[in-house]
């Protein structure tokens, strides 16, 4: 399978990118003006004062960033009922299913854990986009709610380094359709 | 404040020499050993790092066995490498207004590069676990690597944190004495405007660093002598999520603090090409205390795909990450602008790369700011993004301060710098090759590939390929800035002279760590509260679980350590002691790491046969904790009790991350 750009990891790369090319100009413009010879009170009086907005400004991003992050969280709530329960293991360098497959639409709880070491299960839709990750870890089990309404084969690969095979531990969750 | 010199160095703003104190031969001997070291390691673990992406690209074929081996060592090589050469420079900067002990640093170096050449040998030799080492995977090698590198690799990495420990304590008893006392070394009687003046930018900044790295370094020494342990026996068995969360706080917070280091070290040397002095303000000393806190609890970002992880840790984690970055938005980096902006800053090989540093970390800070949003982790969590990221601050911030504090050191014995033609000619590829490597790492994040493949996912190797280019340009334009140096350690090597020793304060320190009748009785206190831990209901009912079993261990050192300072801080039992700082610490560290290493079943199983044998046992806690006690009570107030907390500490974060055995 051929990996694929996904949506909202190319909007951030796009929002990172601007934001790297607007500090790349900044320092730019910095490094230009560093060879003038400008008062340190005016340089104080101007810096201070743009200082204040800036910190005001990150406050607010963060505070803003904070707030709408928190209704994404991927944590699982509450309990699995309602879902269907897909126990995920995975040992080196080896993932198995159980149930191996289910139908499209279907609400699904991975119950991942780990025989040996750490591990991580990054979950790809059939056309090779990241879905996201959830790590596998030994005498644990974290709890990824999903529900998987695109038929087709879902690959698995390592996300966390485990050993010589880390790069070739695959796996394959098939979604039925209806 | 740095005393004023007569001569105005050329090379330096001409308004420097108002500020600009004349280092003397003690710092530029020791900065530039710890320099030059670390830049060596830098460049022979890039090479490994150029040798990976070539791979990675197809250009040549290592098996991977020898990938994983050197991404390994690439990884702890090159977090030695700027850790060293930034312990050099604050160190440097430091020297100038507090009396630090050379002895000691040299006693750092050794112990680094002692485990250096330990972690080298383990890793060439097949040990290929990761430099994060996450438990228990050091355990299972799939045939890869044998024990004993295991043993090596970890007695390496204990031999670095010791080094680094030892800087660390030296930084905070020679701060808290020079300026009385620990809230006054931080500025906060400043800041509360019960005091006029404040302690200087780097002191205020080394003392944040030390006491974090001690804090940090407790926890890793605590997980790797568990690790030492289990290669001794294998019934020994880690809790995995507690493992990776010490893991996670010794690692990250390492390498965080390498930039914190280089940030001390910025506050002297960059206003000596900008001829503006920087001095302590309200808001800075502020800020150090926001990043003191967020330094050491941001850590839990690494674990935010660990969903059994407390899930107010990973939001608390999410707020903190994002809060570390206002003191160095608003004040490190922000202030630093505010010093070059019209200054007639002076351009020299030093003061460009010190420039240019300042970019790598913003740059790379706002794509790990990104990553530490949990919903855009869920996407990014582990792929190259990460990379992307962490090499941008690293290679593109710490690598180029390493290089620029080891050119100011040569510029100021040379009095000269390089020509503005062969700086271009070493910064121009270093930018387009560092920046490009860091960006096709990014693309590929947004691709979604996993990092730490040996084999790229199927079509994907281009990227690695173009990276290869770009790497293989950063290696050529960083290999032109050493040749560079050497022209200027020649001039300088011909115009070496005698140097003034720097006029420092005398040593002192705040007296015993309990210096009150209060603050004794209250260790007798908790010491007699302790005694329960050798109550025999109490010891039998913690055999039912190895994790409370070690507990009442820590309980019974606990018991030790607090009579131990006690008694040492007595007056009588003080002054009969001595000062002793170096023999004290190492029994205040030595005995909670004795202590946790004969906690191995292997060796306390056949002393729990016979009653008496194991009462002995029990006892040999509590000496153990006493002669910690002592060790800790001869380093005085503030880095005695700090050395006390860790070591307590120590056999208390061990109980947690120990399952069973």
């Amino acid at each position: 399978m051929r990996l694929h750009y996904g949506d909202p990891q190319v909007a951030l790369g796009a929002v990172f990118g601007a934001i790297a090319l607007l500090l790349a100009a900044a320092f730019v413009v910095i490094g230009t003006q560093a060879g003038t010879d400008v008062s340190v009170e005016r340089v104080h009086r101007l810096g201070y004062w743009l200082r204040k907005r800036w910190l005001a400004f990150l406050v607010a991003v963060g505070v803003l960033v904070f707030g709408i992050s928190l209704f994404d969280l991927p944590y699982p709530s509450g309990a699995s009922s309602g879902r269907t329960v897909v126990q995920v293991t995975a040992g080196q360098f080896f993932w198995t299913f159980a149930p191996a497959s289910v139908p499209a639409g279907t609400r699904v709880r991975f119950d991942v854990t780990s025989v040996d070491v750490n591990h991580g299960m990054g979950l790809y839709d059939p056309h090779g986009h990241l879905v996201g990750s959830v790590q596998a870890m030994p005498g644990y089990h974290n709890r990824l709610d999903l529900t998987l309404t695109e038929p087709g084969r879902y690959e698995v690969r390592c996300f966390e380094y485990c050993g010589i095979n880390h790069a070739t531990m695959f796996g394959a969750f098939t979604v039925t359709g209806r | 404040m740095e005393a004023a010199t007569v001569r105005a160095p050329a090379v330096l703003h001409p308004r420097a020499a108002e500020f600009t104190a004349a280092e003397g031969a003690l710092e530029r001997r020791v900065g530039l050993l710890y320099g030059a070291t670390g830049i060596a390691l830098v460049a022979l673990m890039g090479v490994l790092g150029l040798v990976m992406r070539l791979d990675q690209g197809t250009v040549i074929g290592i098996p991977a066995a020898w990938f994983y081996r050197l991404m390994t060592l690439h990884g702890l090589g090159m977090l030695t490498g700027v850790l060293v050469a930034m312990m050099g420079a604050l160190w440097y900067v430091l020297r100038l207004v507090v009396p630090l002990r050379p002895g000691w640093m040299l006693a750092a170096w050794g112990l680094i590069v002692a485990g250096a050449v330990a972690v080298v040998v383990s890793t060439l030799s097949g040990f290929a676990a990761g430099w994060t080492f996450l438990p228990p995977l050091p355990f299972f090698p799939a045939g890869q690597w044998a024990a004993w590198t295991e043993i090596a690799f970890f007695a390496g990495l204990t031999l670095v944190g010791l080094g680094f420990a030892v800087f660390c304590l030296d930084v905070v008893e020679r701060t808290t004495g020079t300026y009385g006392g620990l809230v006054r070394t931080l500025g906060l009687r400043y800041l509360l405007g019960r005091e006029e003046d404040a302690p200087p930018p780097q002191a205020i900044a080394a003392t944040v660093v030390a006491i974090d790295g001690l804090v940090a370094g407790s926890a890793g020494m605590t997980i790797v002598l568990g690790l030492l342990g289990r290669t001794y026996d294998s019934r020994v068995a880690f809790d995995a999520l507690v493992a990776k969360n010490l893991v996670y706080f010794f690692g990250h917070t390492v390498a965080n603090l390498t930039i914190y280091l280089a940030a001390g070290a910025l506050y002297v040397l960059v206003p000596r090409y900008a001829g503006r002095a920087y001095q302590t303000t309200k808001p800075f000393v502020a800020a150090w205390m926001g990043s003191f806190v967020f330094i050491l609890t941001a850590y839990s970002h690494h674990l935010y795909m660990d969903f059994v992880q407390p899930t107010w840790a990973e939001i608390g984690s999410q707020a903190v990450s994002y809060a570390a970055l206002i003191p160095v938005a608003v004040i490190t980096i922000y202030s630093m602008t505010m010093l070059v902006w019209g200054s007639r800053y002076r351009w020299t090989l030093a003061s460009t790369l010190l420039y240019l540093g300042f970019a790598g970390w913003a740059i790379g800070g706002v794509g790990a700011v990104i990553d530490s949003v949990i919903p855009i982790n869920f996407r990014f969590h582990n792929t190259v993004w990460v990379v992307a990221h962490f090499h941008t601050y690293l290679m593109m911030g710490v690598v180029l301060w390493s290089v620029a504090f080891l050119a100011h050191v040569l510029e100021r014995a040379a009095d000269a710098t390089t020509s503005p033609a062969r700086r271009a000619a070493a910064i121009v590829p270093v930018l387009v090759g560092g920046y490009g490597l860091t960006a096709t790492w990014f693309v590929e994040g947004i691709l979604g590939i996993p990092r730490r493949y040996a084999l790229q996912p199927a079509g994907t190797s281009g990227y690695s390929e173009v990276g290869a280019g770009f790497a293989l340009l950063f290696a050529v334009g960083f290999g032109l800035l050493l040749l560079q140096l050497g022209p200027l350690a020649r001039a300088g090597w011909a115009l070496r002279g005698p140097l003034p020793a720097a006029a420092l304060p005398a040593p002192a320190r705040n007296g015993p760590p309990l210096a009150t009748p209060q603050q004794l009785a209250v260790a007798v206190a908790a010491s007699v509260v302790a005694l329960a831990a050798f109550f025999p209901q109490v010891v039998h009912a913690t055999e039912a679980s190895m994790r409370y079993h070690h507990l009442a261990h820590a309980a019974q050192f606990f018991l030790g350590a607090t009579l131990g300072l006690v008694l040492g801080s007595l007056p009588a039992v003080s002054r009969r002691l001595g000062e002793r700082s170096g023999l004290g610490f190492a029994a205040a560290l030595g005995a909670p790491t004795a202590m946790m290493l004969v906690m191995t079943p292997g060796i306390y199983e056949p002393l729990e046969r016979h009653p008496v044998d194991h009462f002995l046992y029990h006892l040999g806690m509590a000496a153990l904790g006493l002669v910690s006690g002592l060790g800790a009570s001869r380093l005085g107030l503030v880095a005695g009790r700090l050395t006390y907390v860790a070591a307590v500490g120590m056999p208390v974060m061990f109980a947690a991350a120990m399952k069973g055995a």
